[in-house]
């Protein structure tokens, strides 16, 4: 099929990549505006107490100083997506070490500084809440007195400082362990992890004086922004623009409000535009990571290797407000479950408040650390039943029409293929090839996300077509993604399209870039709207060529038939005298996946839409002395569906793969007593051009049934496979088995110390 | 961050606004310390004494005894044709100073002043018996850059006072240097330990005539690892002696615990790291040999 | 607090400048002359993203004082085109995919261009050696390693 293809399954340049290249691109950091002030935040010092005094009278008087407000110069409310319990500014008390407490406006950052450092807060210590653990510990402080008071969805299941519950229950676990010849019961960790976006998060916000603000932020999300803006300012979103103009990097940690509402209050009260921008210590401190996480599982085999049932409980560390955290801990359940047939199941994922910062959602929210657990104890198993783990694997991987955990039926299944390719790439059969050197082969699935989309698909006098669409583009290439599906659609070149984006007052809504879903779902509503488009084009054609519209096809920028032949800029022209021109609203949601209600509660997120399926395999050597670990071949096999831009699609698998390498080797958010002990680059490691692998990218096409040209969502399983893969290969080189992330050279060294010692 | 600043074009001149400002001011060379510690609060200065327009203090001798300005920048380091051979130890401890931004502008006089005890081209110095001049307005004073290391970021260096240089002692023959360092990533790593070490012979070619051992990052300063050196001398070097050396040092490291590594892990790296730097060397000097 | 005048050569044109002695090039470059094609991140040197080239050598400019570059030559990303066409790294770039989210593209492609101008005939290795100080979270690095040497053998044919 592909090969009548002209634009889609192409590897053609992204559009917006001369700008990027020349730095004329302008991203929200970049962003300025005449008189703008710069905005700076007072975050609190200690992890949780009591505010018994808070004076910014010095502050205001400083030189320079425009603004400063607190919580008692902002409306009181509490906003959030599903659990209404955050604030602006920290009331009465703070929950996190790095909550705001304060912000200020002034005329040059030193000002700013200086004024934050004038403010006189004193608090009285209450005793913290330092990990999961302490937080779920009978008679644990709570971080919500008032939690039972907040406003929630009803499906969530809330006690004390659990924030939600979500369950899958599947048949009988308790009978299925009883089938089981062997039952397989491990613990494992995973530490808190940065998204590490290159740029900062930063929003520019402005007043007009028909009391409009609008504001100029790097949100991957700006309808959601401007609603949350309403709640927070409590305004009409029609007073709320919100336009983005470029992104450096997001991976879900700019979905939701962070900056922009300080700058909006502090542009507000100075009557001058206000720019605020993280650094990096605010990021690493009071930001949205991924959350730390503690899997128990139980799981039950036969003799034969086949899985009869598994138990299992993620608790996620979501910091002191909910955020992300409830729907996380619901699709944490479905990657306990794995991509696997298992016929009784008892999962529950926990959302836990503690004294830190609010976690959020990171690619793949919870993939990684369910994975790594899953994945992990598939090669304890495998090992103890002396089965090789691909075996183990095949011998129980869902397959084309098999059910899901929740009973949704799954299709475009190619997860045997990704398995039998990604170990052929990787020369499974040695799997120890010398001394310190092992395989390892991690599989999984994922969603991609619904949510609508529309976009607005112009078509200009020459013949080019405007694309507006409220999905902003974060780096991944999903809108030149969906511009080529467009542009296939059109019979027009890639190069003919211009896209405009993300400006709340002007283009269609857009769910955001989120969930692996934005090539995907633009890409259907570009679809649609061309479709649309086509019956416009060949109404006015027919008529011009005197032919039936049914007779004409569009192709290579000209509607013809029967020799005829018109081109497409003159239909748009005559649109434009006859008819106000050639404009198409074109608009697409995912159809739901049926699931068994039954099966789920408390749960966000019951099925995986039209779900990818991937597999992972690395070859690393480890140092037997110092455990440092060198990765000399890592392979990817993901089945994308369709690929509608193999090279983007290969730098999301090759990206993801060094960010979730960061995590497995390197990056960690640490506490102590509260406090981050590594709030600076310098400390949170993310890997360099030398710590990651080459990666091999093996595209498996198995079409979804909802998608473009049967395109799945690929942005984000990348993440989650790499902790369990170098897991299993570090298992494979040294015998040491290592159950928390991230897995140090450290933890490697003194494992293999201890093995040694123990083995004497 | 504000402060006045300062670009002295002669050594006379720098020397001059050093003792004027005392510990009001400090001297910048590269800036990759300086400059983060007054970002991040934990210097106040009230003046900067920028010391790239000062002549003179850039250069590298290594016509027989060496000299090293102390503005050399790693880049400089790690690409001079002397240091090759037998002092391939500074070329192995600047390169992996940070990435090439850094070490462009990064200096080693930096190094050694700014007194981590991280750092990584202080222990191969230290290995080398590294003396160091300072100037400052009583004049000129040459000290044992073992001794002039105090604790973190401490040195014997007197406020206002400027490091000009450093000396040491071409290596003869039947030597060889290495430096080795771990961390958590393969670059932009500072170390979780570094080690280096220097290896002569005697005229024999058998037994270890001298050895220096310098350990860094497992002690308030980069310091020697003195019972292993002397363990040695005078020892054939069999795997066996160099593995108890390796053992040695890690007794007499001192580590911390903190957010990079454990105690006990750098302790382990110590023995392991030094057992294949002294490794290392005798493999240099059979190779250099044959 | 005194100001101190400074002259500039940014990408081959004088500057003049009044600011404070503690601001760095990267605070001249994007506040006050308006360049930002360097970026600005973490501000201590490890993210490589305000990397620019003085007297031709890779430089992180958030820790670099403006006052000290007087004299000297700057270039940036903005100077790196001539007559609006691309260079062979940016154009490398653009056809191997190299570009995500583009924020560390610009101090990329000038640490590259310090390399190349020193090292013509990089292995892959040495490439990522030198690219060492650059952050990149989006690409895995791969892609960027492919531009770089494949931009090498197109300057070389140049030449
Ligand atoms: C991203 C990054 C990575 C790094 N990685 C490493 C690493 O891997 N290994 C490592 O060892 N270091 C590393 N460093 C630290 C630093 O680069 C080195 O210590 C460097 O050698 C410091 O030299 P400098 O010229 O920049 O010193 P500066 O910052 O200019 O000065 C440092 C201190 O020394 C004083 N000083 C400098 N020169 C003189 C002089 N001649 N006389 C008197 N006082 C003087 C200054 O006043 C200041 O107190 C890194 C730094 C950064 C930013």
């Amino acid at each position: 099929m592909a090969d009548r293809m002209r634009v889609v399954g192409k590897s053609l340049a992204r559009v917006d990549a001369p700008g990027k290249v020349s730095g004329t691109a302008i991203y929200a950091a970049d962003f300025a505006l005449p008189g703008m002030l710069c905005g700076k935040v007072l975050r609190s010092t200690l992890p949780h107490a009591r505010i018994t005094r808070l004076d910014v009278t010095r502050a205001a008087a400083l030189p320079g100083v425009r603004a400063v407000i607190t919580a008692a110069d902002v409306p009181d409310v509490r906003y959030g997506g599903g659990l209404k319990d955050e604030t602006a500014f920290a009331k009465d008390k703070v929950r996190y070490m790095g909550q705001p407490v304060a912000a200020v406006a002034a005329a040059t950052p030193e000002a700013a500084e200086a004024a934050l450092a004038a403010i006189d807060v004193v608090y009285e210590p209450l005793p913290a809440v330092l990990d999961l653990e302490a937080a779920l510990a009978p008679g644990a402080p709570l971080i919500h007195e008032a939690w039972e008071s907040y406003t929630a969805i009803p499906i969530l299941h809330r006690e004390g400082n659990v924030c939600n519950r979500a369950r899958i229950v599947a048949g009988d676990v308790e009978r299925g362990f009883e089938e089981a010849d062997r039952v397989f019961e491990h613990r494992f960790r995973t530490g808190m992890v940065h998204q590490g976006y290159t740029e900062p998060r930063a929003a520019v916000a402005s007043w007009d004086s028909s009391g409009q603000v609008t504001v100029w932020s790097n949100t991957q999300l700006p309808f959601e922004v401007q609603n949350t803006l309403a709640e927070i300012l409590q305004m009409p979103p029609s007073k709320i623009r919100v336009v983005v103009p470029g992104v450096g990097g997001g991976f879900g940690g700019k979905l939701r409000v962070g900056v922009e509402h300080f700058a909006a209050f502090l542009a507000r009260k100075s009557g001058r535009p206000v720019r605020v921008a993280t650094t990096s210590e605010e990021e690493l401190t009071a930001a949205y990571p991924r959350q730390g996480s503690i899997v128990e599982l139980k799981t039950g085999v036969t003799k034969d290797g086949r899985i009869t049932a598994k138990a299992g409980r993620i608790w996620l560390d979501t910091g002191a407000f909910a955020g992300s955290g409830p729907g996380v801990a619901s699709v944490a359940t479905l990657v306990l479950a794995g991509p696997y047939k298992i016929p009784n199941l008892y999962l529950e994922g926990f959302a836990v408040y503690t004294n830190k910062t609010n976690c959020g959602s990171f690619r793949a929210p919870s993939g990684p650390q369910a994975n790594f657990a899953v994945e992990s104890q598939m090669d304890i198993i495998a090992d103890a039943l002396d089965l090789d783990p691909l075996e183990f694997r095949l011998r129980n991987i869902v397959r084309e029409g098999d059910e899901g955990p929740t009973g949704q039926v799954l299709n475009g299944v190619g997860l045997e293929e990704c398995l039998l390719k990604a170990t052929a790439a990787i020369g499974w059969k040695d799997r120890r090839p010398g001394p310190g050197r092992g395989k390892g082969l991690a599989c999984g699935w994922w969603t991609t996300t619904g949510g609508s989309s529309g976009v607005y698909v112009k078509i200009n006098p020459d013949g080019t077509v405007a694309l507006n669409t409220g999905a902003a583009e974060i780096g991944t290439a999903a809108i030149t993604g969906a511009a080529q599906v467009l542009a296939e659609e059109l019979g027009i070149d890639l190069t003919d399209i211009s896209v405009v984006a993300a400006d709340t007052f002007s283009t269609p809504f857009d769910f955001g870039a989120q969930g692996s879903r934005t090539a995907f779902a633009v890409g259907n509503a570009c679809l649609a709207a061309a479709a649309d488009l086509k019956r416009q084009i060949f109404a006015l054609a027919a008529g011009q060529l005197g032919v039936e519209p049914d007779a004409l096809t569009l192709a290579d920028k000209h509607v013809a038939a029967d020799g005829k032949r018109l081109s497409l800029a003159d239909v748009a022209r005559l649109s434009q005298q006859t008819g106000g021109g050639l404009i198409a609203h074109g608009t697409f949601i995912a159809p739901p996946t049926p699931y068994d209600t039954k099966r789920v509660e408390g749960h966000v997120y019951p099925a995986f839409h039209s779900p990818s399926f991937h597999a992972h395999a690395v070859d690393l050597s480890v140092d037997p002395q110092t455990g440092e670990v060198t990765i000399h071949k890592y392979v990817v096999a993901q089945d994308v569906g369709f690929a509608i831009n193999p090279t983007y699609i290969e730098g999301q698998i090759e990206g993801g793969v060094a960010q979730g390498l960061g995590q497995t080797l390197s990056e960690e958010i640490i506490y102590e007593g509260g406090r981050v002990l590594n709030p600076n680059l310098t400390d949170y490691k993310m890997p360099t051009t030398l710590d990651v692998p080459r990666v091999e990218s093996i595209l498996v096409q198995h079409p979804s049934l909802v998608g473009p040209h049967g395109a799945k969502g690929v942005g984000e399983p990348p993440n989650i496979e790499p902790p369990a893969a170098v897991a299993n290969a570090v298992a494979a080189a040294t015998g040491v088995r290592i159950t928390s992330l991230p897995i140090t050279a450290e933890k490697i060294a003194l494992g293999l110390v201890d093995a040694r010692a123990g083995g004497a | 961050m504000s402060f006045e600043y300062h670009e002295p074009t002669s050594l006379a001149e720098a020397v001059d606004l050093g003792a004027r400002f005392g510990a009001d001011g400090r001297f910048l060379a590269g800036g990759t310390d300086l400059i983060i510690q007054i970002r991040r609060g934990k210097l106040r200065l009230r003046h900067v004494v920028g010391l790239h327009r000062v002549p003179g203090l850039d250069g590298i001798d290594a016509n027989g005894s060496v000299t090293l300005g102390a503005l050399v920048t790693h880049r400089a380091l790690e690409r001079h044709s002397a240091f090759q051979g037998r002092l391939r130890a500074l070329v192995e401890g600047a390169e992996v100073v940070g990435g090439h931004q850094v070490r462009n502008v990064g200096t080693v006089g930096g190094n050694i002043v700014n007194a981590s005890p991280a750092a990584d081209v202080t222990p191969v110095l230290l290995t080398l018996d590294t003396t160091v001049t300072c100037a400052g307005r009583g004049g000129e004073r040459t000290l044992p850059l073992d001794g002039f290391l105090v604790g973190p970021g401490q040195t014997a260096l007197r406020p206002g006072e400027l490091l000009t240089g450093l000396r040491f002692s071409a290596l003869p023959g039947r030597s060889a240097t290495a430096f080795l360092k771990a961390g958590r990533r393969k670059a932009m790593e500072i170390s979780v330990v570094c080690v280096a070490a220097r290896l002569t012979l005697d005229a024999a070619g058998e037994r270890c005539a001298e050895v220096r051992i310098a350990l860094g990052a497992v002690a308030p300063t980069t310091r020697r690892a003195r019972a292993a050196e002397r363990a040695l001398e005078g020892r054939v070097p069999t795997p066996d002696a160099l593995r108890a050396a390796g053992r040695l040092a890690a007794a007499e490291s001192q580590p911390i615990s903190d957010v990079r590594a454990s105690a006990r892990y750098r302790t382990l790296v110590v023995e392991t790291l030094v057992t294949r730097a002294l490794t290392r060397c005798l493999e240099r000097i059979r190779d250099a040999a044959s | 607090m005194t100001k101190v005048a400074l002259t500039l050569t940014i990408n081959g044109q004088r500057h003049e400048v009044l600011t404070e002695p503690h601001r760095t090039l990267l605070d001249v470059l994007r506040a006050d002359l308006g360049l930002t094609g360097t970026k600005e991140n973490c501000l201590e040197a490890e993210c490589g993203v305000c990397t620019v080239l003085l007297d031709g050598r890779a430089v992180n400019a958030c820790i670099l004082l403006a006052a000290q570059c007087q004299g000297r030559q700057v270039l940036t990303i903005e100077g790196l085109g001539r007559d609006g066409q691309l260079h062979p790294l940016q154009q490398a770039f653009i056809d191997h995919g190299a570009v995500q989210c583009g924020y560390c593209i610009p101090a990329m492609i000038l640490s590259a261009k310090a390399y190349l101008d020193e090292h013509p005939a990089p292995t892959e290795a040495h490439v990522r050696e030198a690219l060492a100080g650059n952050l990149c979270r989006c690409t895995g690095y791969q892609k960027i390693a492919d531009a770089v040497l494949a931009a090498a053998r197109e300057l070389a044919h140049r030449r």
